[in-house]
């Protein structure tokens, strides 16, 4: 699996259409599943089994909300990714449309 | 050797960091920052003690004035971390004050006078916007002069992105 993080409109999907192969399963903003698994351990098993390419908005990088749930929110969703970014074969952060592989590598053709 | 570990909410920044403690001699220290308002805090405080257990950290509270601290001997002092500190110094009665950031660099370096290795954790906070008055603005202001003058003086800077560390200065001891 190949676990794509960045912040907001970063280029992440974009950089996907790069990646060699075909019908990969692909599944966008999964730091919106964090805030609701009872499990992230769990969730992340299932969705790294599920899925060839993970993307996450990092939403980590603000000023810690006043609210405590949106805390709360933005600590599992960080959790999450963590939790992916170990599961995967291959972390890219992407910055202004650059990848930058943090782990393992990207496939080749 | 200083070390900076710089790291967004829940990226894995305080995991690294101990995981640095541990490839060091004894004694460890714990520099917890944390003042505990209520069970959020108290969890959170929980939590990290949770992870140190067993990792023989003797625990240090310095929610303020850093420059008092003295460490019974030399080792690896983990300092978490300077978001807390900045916010201690800033807004309580008995803190520096607008003088925060000075006084926070002031104990910094005579901390590190104090042993062997420090290892200080930072929040990265700074990428949720632009336009911060008041309060906000003036506490962000104080935590990147921290973060950004001891990073200065650091031998290694790392950055901590969902658990995988990402050197910015030095290499990986």
């Amino acid at each position: 699996m190949i676990f794509i993080t960045g912040p907001l409109y970063s280029g992440k999907r974009t950089f996907t259409q790069t990646l060699p192969g075909h019908n990969l399963k692909m599944r966008a903003d999964v730091q919106n599943l964090a805030a609701d698994a009872a499990d992230l351990p769990a969730l992340a098993d299932r969705l790294a089994h599920e899925y060839d390419i993970l993307i996450a908005t990092e939403v980590g990088g603000g000023v810690v909300p006043m609210d405590a749930n949106e805390r709360a929110d933005r600590e599992a969703a960080g959790r999450l990714a963590c939790l992916l970014a170990a599961r995967a074969d291959c972390v890219v952060q992407m910055f202004c449309g650059i990848p930058t592989v943090l782990k393992g590598e990207l496939p080749t053709c | 050797m200083l070390t900076l570990v710089l790291g967004g909410a829940a990226s894995g920044k305080s995991e690294y960091a101990e995981s640095l403690v541990l490839k060091t001699a004894l004694p460890r220290y714990y520099l917890a920052t944390m003042q505990v308002w209520d069970a959020e805090c108290a969890a959170r405080v929980e939590k990290h003690r949770k992870m140190r257990a067993a990792k023989q950290f003797k625990t240090v509270e310095c929610p303020l004035h850093l420059d008092a601290v003295r460490l019974p001997a030399r080792g690896t002092a983990l300092l978490e971390d300077l978001g807390n500190l900045a916010a201690n110094e800033l807004y309580d009665p008995t803190g520096a004050g607008e003088n925060a950031a000075a006084a926070i660099l002031r104990g910094l370096d005579l901390l590190a006078a104090q042993c062997e290795n420090l290892i200080v954790v930072s929040n990265e906070v700074f990428s949720g916007g632009a336009d911060y008055a008041g309060d906000t603005g003036r506490y962000l202001r104080a935590l990147a002069q921290v973060n950004n003058a001891f990073a200065a003086r650091a031998d290694n800077v790392v950055r901590v992105v969902c658990g995988v560390p990402v050197y910015y200065k030095g290499v990986e001891p």
